[in-house]
């Protein structure tokens, strides 16, 4: 086990330096000059010139590669060029926001998507499982975007039962933050509830026609007993790796549900600072996103020998 | 229209002068130029008719109660909440109400007293300009606004090294402070555009005390004088401000916050509206004008822009923004009958009916109707003509269809312009190919001179030297055109240092002829300024700069 922790620790380094050089390198090739979308109306070569040089824009890759290393290193991600705070007060604020709603939202995908799955896949060829399946496939294909325009439209703009935009922090007022961030996580974890239904239902089918179920029915165990300790405890294992694995859906879909519900969270960050070409932004945003992948995946594979006590964990890649 | 180009001509001042009055009136003769009308001036609240300014009435005192917070949906984030640093329109819709100036605009884009109790005198020569200040004012941190604090902002903006405001200030030699309310500015030479720039951030003044002791941060905590003052602000998402008990008229204000919500979507910005998130809604889209009408909890306040939207034509822009201009070996850039013929190729008129539903005005030159400084020169407008442009094509000898390459942003607005442009303009012997990019590449294209014809526009300022000199001056620093006319810059510089207002109409009104002419930059049509306000609301206004004033709103009793 320390042998593949030690493995997977030096693997997630490098997985973190090679994405640190991408990023960087990345940024700089995108076409567009953040000095330019820093000065707006009013640019002059003299004004330009000035801003590239107070940001560190006018030197060479190389040296601002090395200095944005070392500063990373020293835990200073620098200053927005757009809106000149420090961006390591900027992640502070918006990454709550989005811990906030990604978890919300996996913990309505799940109990959504493990509910309809299991029920699928006990109640096959019902109505039941044909209603699970027509919401999954409507989860699946509608786009966040208009499916959160419609959630205004609907829930706010006409029966004004949720705020249509806002935040308010957890700490100053829980009712009121569950109330503005209940609609944006619904919406987001729609998708991911229909996939989590898809792998749970083909799951609790393999496991229901397996020969451990029937020697567990033949032993006259209740049926709820032997569909939630022994089908679905073997399930979950798929739906643990999709959840891991969907984890950037998740991301990508936050930066649209953040921008409709105007969170300040983290997508709506990203989305703002590429237009902006925020370099430093967009540089702590995208590293902190690669960490979270790698610390995620870390946590999943480990979960994999909690949930299922045949897997044994060694370093040996096969 | 004559083939004068910038390059073409060495005439002597004067007999230029005549020669491009004299064609002016010569072509309206021939081709029926149409003077543009200015269709606003009608100031009252409420909904208006499409196409008619409308900039909301000063709250009754009697009809609002006192307190309560205002929400605002802004279509986009404001940068540095710094007046030297800043450089977005958006930021000055914050600023009006925590950041005074030294002077504001009207309704009608007069210049009025704002911090000053007067209009500057100005010397004889035109070199020193003094503003007495309102006595009694104390900025949000308590400490008093004084000559000292004006002399230190105004030395701020003209010395710090990323200063926005530098060139708007001109030729500044010195700032004098003869006595605490007395403040003269000594110039190097006369500088009609500096009473504008007072009028905007400019002449926003900031505490001496929060500058020293946040120097380059005081966008972390800005302090100035104002009906309020900041309070937080949480970076692409919202700005706070409250009530500022120091305010010298603190019983004219009424609320006790305005928060500005950062929603860039048009119709969530709409949807935020109705649902009452929100009570005002920044740029609401033309589409969405019709609708918001209908609602009877809603007006639509109509601000025709200073500014414009045009098309710009690269005629000598090679090697980049700031470098010398160098002949571009294309008939557009090189022959401005070309150029000429695109103009006449295009109907304003219906471009701004079919793609705005009517809700713009249509813009043949930089000078506003709503200017103090337009005159009927400056209002004449090339008529739609397809017969005329491919005649002017034919003289040119050029080969129909001719095919230009227009870049764009990828907006849904500006791409159906495009578009509508690109069917137009094919009447008159065009083909029109559209490259829609990113806004920031599109700025990076621009300057680089990566372009053939370009599609931009400018938000306008009070002085029409901020609108004009900047973008067609021979080297200035938004002339992506590349363009250069020595008698132009000649005209726009007499008109800088024209102390009077007559004066300054006639001398403009000569460089638009000059400008349609040469037609290095198309002039399109001017926006209108659409914002949604809750019926709710009392008070809130928005005049021809574009600024949307909410200090001394109220919500209804």
């Amino acid at each position: 086990m320390a042998r593949y922790l030690l493995t997977r620790a030096w693997q997630s380094a490098l997985t973190l330096l090679l994405s640190t050089i991408v990023v960087f390198v990345g940024v700089r090739a995108l076409p567009g000059d953040p000095a330019l979308a820093l000065a707006g109306e009013d640019r002059s070569p003299e004004a330009l010139e000035a801003i590239r040089r107070h940001y560190g824009l006018d030197q060479p890759l190389p040296v601002q590669f090395a200095q944005y290393v070392e500063r990373m290193a020293q835990g200073d991600f620098g200053v927005s060029i757009r809106t000149g705070t420090p961006v390591s007060s900027m992640l502070t604020t918006a990454l709550p926001v989005t811990v906030e709603l990604s978890v919300l939202a996996i913990l309505i995908a799940s109990a959504l998507g493990v509910g309809a799955g299991v029920l699928a896949a006990v109640r096959r060829g019902r109505p039941a499982e044909w209603l699970a399946n027509g919401l999954a496939l409507v989860g699946l294909s509608v786009p966040h975007f208009w499916l959160g325009l419609l959630a205004i439209l609907y829930l706010s703009v006409a029966t004004g039962l949720f705020p249509a935009s806002g935040f308010v922090p957890i700490l100053e007022d829980p009712v009121d933050n569950l109330h503005h961030i209940i609609l944006p996580a619904v919406i987001l974890g729609t998708g991911l509830a229909a996939i989590i239904m898809r792998q749970t239902r083909s799951a609790m089918l393999d496991s229901l026609s397996s020969d451990y179920v029937r020697t567990a029915k033949a032993k006259g165990l209740r049926p709820r007993a032997v569909i939630t300790r022994h089908a679905l405890r073997n399930s979950l294992i798929v739906v643990v790796t999709v959840v891991g694995l969907q984890l950037g859906g998740l991301i990508s879909g936050a930066v649209v549900t953040e921008q409709i519900f105007g969170l300040p969270g983290f997508g709506k960050m990203t989305i703002d600072a590429v237009f902006q070409r925020d370099y430093p932004v967009i540089q702590a945003v995208v590293l902190l996103t690669a960490t979270a992948y790698i610390v995620i995946n870390f946590f999943v594979d480990l979960l994999y020998s909690v949930i299922d006590p045949r897997i044994r964990v060694t370093g040996d890649p096969a | 229209m004559t083939n004068l180009s910038a390059s073409e001509t060495r005439l002597p001042r004067r007999r230029v002068l005549r020669a491009a009055v004299a064609a002016a009136a010569a072509v309206c003769t021939v081709v029926a130029c149409s003077p543009v009308s200015n269709s606003g001036g009608d100031t009252s609240g409420g909904n208006q008719s499409a196409g008619q300014d409308s900039f909301g009435t000063p709250a009754d005192p009697a009809a609002v109660k006192q307190g309560g917070k205002l929400d605002i949906a802004l279509s986009a984030e404001p940068d540095a909440l710094d007046p030297t640093l800043s450089r977005s329109l958006y930021s000055r819709y914050v600023f009006q109400a925590m950041c005074q100036k030294l002077y504001d605009v009207d309704e009608k884009a007069q210049v009025v007293p704002q911090l000053a109790t007067a209009l500057p005198t100005t010397s004889g020569d035109g070199r020193a300009v003094t503003i007495p200040l309102r006595p009694g004012v104390r900025f949000a941190d308590g400490t008093a606004f004084d000559s000292a604090a004006v002399k230190a902002t105004l030395q701020r903006h003209l010395t710090n090294a990323r200063s926005a405001r530098k060139s708007e200030l001109g030729p500044i030699d010195g700032v004098d402070t003869p006595d605490a309310q007395t403040v003269v500015l000594r110039l190097k030479q006369p500088f009609a555009p500096l009473l504008g720039a007072l009028a905007d951030r400019a002449g926003m003044i900031m505490s001496a005390q929060a500058l020293r002791s946040l120097g380059d941060n005081f966008a972390s905590a800005p302090v100035c004088v104002g009906p309020f003052k900041f309070a937080k602000r949480v970076p692409q998402n919202s700005i706070e401000v409250v009530k500022d008990p120091n305010y010298y008229e603190a019983s004219k204000v009424h609320l006790d916050s305005i928060s500005w919500r950062i929603l860039t979507d048009a119709s969530i910005r709409a949807a935020n509206l109705r649902s009452g998130d929100v009570q005002v809604a920044d740029s609401v889209s033309t589409q969405d004008f019709a609708a918001l009408r209908q609602d009877a909890a809603v007006s639509v306040l109509q601000s025709q822009s200073l500014g414009y939207q045009g098309l710009t034509i690269n005629i000598g822009n090679v090697d980049g923004i700031g470098t010398a201009p160098k002949p571009i070996n294309r008939p557009l850039a090189q022959n401005a009958k070309v150029r000429q013929a695109f103009e006449h190729a295009i109907d304003r008129k219906a471009l701004v009916d079919a793609v705005f539903n009517g809700l713009h005005a249509v813009a043949c030159s930089p000078i506003s109707p709503a200017s103090a400084f337009s005159s009927p020169e400056a209002q004449t407008c090339p008529a739609h003509d397809p017969a005329k442009a491919t005649q002017l094509l034919a003289e040119a000898g050029v080969q129909t269809p001719y095919t230009v390459t227009m870049l764009a942003s990828n907006t849904p607005d500006t791409l159906r312009l495009a578009q509508a442009l690109q069917s137009m303009v094919k009447d008159g012997g065009f083909d029109l190919k559209i490259n829609p990019v990113e806004y920031s590449s599109l700025l990076d294209e621009q300057d680089r001179g990566n372009f053939e014809l370009l599609q931009l526009g400018w938000s306008g300022r009070i002085d029409p030297d901020a609108n004009i000199t900047n973008f067609v001056g021979t080297g200035a620093s938004q002339n992506v055109a590349g363009y250069s006319n020595p008698q132009l810059d000649t005209l726009l510089t007499q008109a800088r240092q024209a102390g009077d207002v007559e004066e300054r109409k006639k001398l403009y009104g000569q460089a638009v002829t000059l400008l349609q002419q040469d037609d290095a930059l198309i002039y399109l049509y001017r926006q209108r300024n659409l914002t949604a306000v809750s019926k709710q609301l009392q008070g809130l206004q928005v005049f021809p700069d574009g600024v949307l004033r909410a200090a001394f709103a109220g919500f209804a009793k």
